[in-house]
């Protein structure tokens, strides 16, 4: 083949993949994701996408929304602002997404969200928790709850409901951690918690040898720790490993079988704070655990249900709208009333979410349905 | 007992510190390259340890095989990559290690999984009461495989005719060669020793932990260098020592200046401290 022909051949080459691209363009709705795939929140990325996959997977052999089938554009942004900026861009420049989902941790979702709320397209936080997040502006929405409202649902679960009166804090010193801690410390003291001391701790530590040792000789008979599964389990088999026996509070963070890997027989009889009820007689939550279990062979957890729940919301929200018109589709997403995986969706006036919150416990190595808190007042995120 | 209780936490996490750092003094001691590939080789300790003690049951079996594997493969890794680009300026084998540090990383994340592994049923989780102070029996392991190590190597450089060699050559490469020692021998002996001694730090943090993760070496990869530099770059006695200084000084921090300092920054600013007073670090010969 001579240069001529070949480079005739690479030209017919790259008309018709651009017809084939426009094509499919054309029949699908497209939800733009980013999501860390790789770096350090590469575990609960995958969870989250997986999460996503599975609803898309679900509407569209359902028949798709309004005849169309939905498409994810997805994006690594590795959590991190330098990269779900210009991938916001992205997608609402070139990919031309009808809605965006960050299924991505809150520095990440908190820089993206003002470039969607410039551009007008709605943009939904799967399980970022910044308070900044929604208040971009009014197409920035949230199907998790803000840090401090599930803080305040573990001052009621601790005093309340447990009976408890002296609590250690155990904070993982970001803004989810710190977040959660502002709303246990707002209401611990009107349901007689006392806070005898709070040890903040690093995203990498995994060894909390000093901070056992210290809890120990407070003699808490509550342990309020926030954290993930990675730097949770390490630290509840160290507590227990020591003979620390208070009961330990833990919350979404802790919500996902590695957890229990992780802690092994130490993690039985914790209890945490989340948003999936995995005995939920809900027939969206349980068909949501059991296909997910079958689609990626690994038990789901909170983030994978944050991600199903965010695209389902869109989906919904869109079939409402009758059309991917961005402004009819943010309206839509803003009367949403939806019986999602985590639970029964709704927003306030600031695009934040209304539901309980689900208490589980950790029993015979599974998380199983504890309590439920239901306390609109308490639970109310904020509204400006 | 707090006090106690801290000293031995601080203890702990020191010695696994020094068995990181002591690989990373001495391939700068031999080669001046500041190895941070290094801690790579430390998380690959801990997926070798968990994976062949799941498959055999034998804790004992998975770290023996992660250390002597995990040798070879710092070896390889001189050979492939360092060795090359020695006669470059030393900032080019700092971004080809950097460079492989974060390529080992995303591997781990491809072949072993974003979750991390665990082991199947973690070994050595027992608690031992000691004067009222709790450790499991993996920290006490920890401990004594730190020192069992450490002595170990003191005594073969001192003693054996091969560690008087590599003395020689990391005080003057040009003049133990003319004396006939054997240099390349001597780097091969170097990355194996420096990397086993990481893998087993990594073995044992693996157990202590139950989890190893693709990013299980990024603060050791930082950290052992603020050691080395604190220890005085290429000291293996004062490698130790910086480790154990710093390992108990988070251990006290974490409690008493958690508020104020996070713990990884501890290291750090004993660092500047030291270094305002003795810029050439605590140990250095010169």
């Amino acid at each position: 083949m001579n240069l001529k022909s070949m480079s005739k051949g690479l030209l017919f080459l790259a008309l018709t993949s651009t017809f084939a691209v426009t094509a499919t363009a054309a029949e699908t709705i497209k939800i733009g994701i980013n999501v860390p795939l790789t770096g350090f929140a590469a575990s609960d990325g995958t969870s989250a996408l997986n999460g996503a996959k599975l609803a898309t997977e679900q509407v569209n052999s359902a028949g798709g929304i309004n005849g169309k089938q939905l498409e994810l554009v997805v994006y690594d942004d590795q959590a991190s602002p330098k990269q779900s900026v210009p991938i916001a861009t992205k997608l609402i420049e070139k990919d031309k997404v009808t809605v965006g989902i960050s299924c991505s941790y809150s520095g990440a979702t908190r820089a993206a969200a003002g470039i969607y709320q410039s551009a007008e397209v709605p943009y939904i936080s799967a399980y970022a928790i910044h308070p900044d997040i929604t208040r971009a502006g009014n197409y920035t929405f949230r199907t998790s709850f803000v840090g401090e409202v599930q803080g305040r649902a573990g001052a009621k679960l601790a005093g309340k409901i447990l009976k408890k009166k002296r609590a250690v804090l155990i904070t993982l010193n970001n803004d989810f951690g710190k977040s959660l801690v502002t709303g246990f410390r707002e209401k611990a003291e009107s349901y007689d918690v006392t806070i005898v001391n709070e040890y903040p701790y690093s995203i990498k530590d995994r060894q909390f040898g000093p901070i056992v040792a210290k809890v120990k000789a407070d003699n808490p008979d509550v342990i309020y720790a926030t954290g993930y599964f990675f730097t949770a389990g390490p630290l509840v088999s160290q507590l227990r490993a020591a003979g620390v026996k208070a009961t330990i509070i833990g919350q979404e963070g802790f919500d996902t079988q590695t957890f229990i890997k992780i802690a092994g027989s130490a993690s039985e009889g914790v209890i945490i704070t989340t948003s999936l009820d995995r005995d939920s007689n809900s027939q969206e939550s349980q068909e949501f655990i059991a296909q997910y279990e079958k689609m990626f062979n690994h038990k789901t957890d909170m983030v994978a249900a944050s991600g199903h729940t965010a695209v389902k919301v869109a989906a919904d929200a869109i079939k409402r709208a009758g059309s991917t018109d961005r402004s009819a589709v943010r309206d839509a997403i803003a009367k949403t009333d939806l019986t999602a995986s985590t639970g029964t969706i709704s927003f306030n006036s600031l695009g934040e979410v209304i539901k309980n919150v689900q208490v589980q416990i950790v029993k015979d190595g599974q998380f199983r349905h504890y309590a439920v808190i239901s306390d609109p007042e308490l639970l109310a995120p904020p509204v400006d | 007992m707090l006090f106690f209780d801290l000293l031995v936490q601080g203890l702990l996490q020191g010695g696994i510190y020094a068995l990181i750092a002591i690989g990373l003094t001495l391939v700068y001691g031999l080669l001046r390259i500041l190895h941070v590939a290094h801690a790579g080789l430390y998380t690959l300790g801990g997926y070798i340890a968990i994976l062949i003690t799941n498959a055999t049951g034998s804790f004992t079996l998975g770290i023996t095989v992660s250390m002597v594997s995990v040798g070879f493969m710092g070896m390889v890794i001189y050979r492939l990559i360092y060795q090359p680009i020695l006669e470059k300026p030393p900032f080019v084998a700092l971004i080809a290690s950097i460079g492989l540090f974060i390529a080992m990383e995303e591997i781990y994340r491809i072949v072993f999984g974003a979750y991390g592994i665990t082991f199947a049923d973690a070994p050595l989780q027992g608690t031992l009461n000691i004067a009222g102070i709790y450790l499991r029996h993996c920290e006490i392991g920890a401990l004594l495989l730190a020192a069992l190590l450490i002595t170990s190597l003191s005594l073969f450089t001192r003693y054996s005719r091969i560690g008087i060699a590599w003395r020689a050559t990391v005080t003057d490469p040009g003049m133990s060669q003319s004396f006939g020692v054997d240099v390349i021998k001597v780097r091969y002996l170097n990355f194996f020793i420096g990397s086993a001694m990481a893998a087993g730090a990594g073995s044992m943090v693996a157990v202590m932990n139950n989890l190893v993760e693709p990013t299980m070496g990024s603060v050791p990869s930082y950290k052992a260098l603020a050691i080395i530099v604190l220890g005085g770059l290429g000291n293996v006695r004062g490698t130790v020592i910086a480790a154990l200084i710093i390992g108990v000084a988070e251990a006290f921090g974490t409690i008493y200046l958690g508020n104020i300092l996070d713990r990884d920054s501890i290291a750090f600013a004993l660092l500047i401290l030291v270094l305002m007073v003795k810029p050439t670090g605590l140990f250095s010969k010169g």
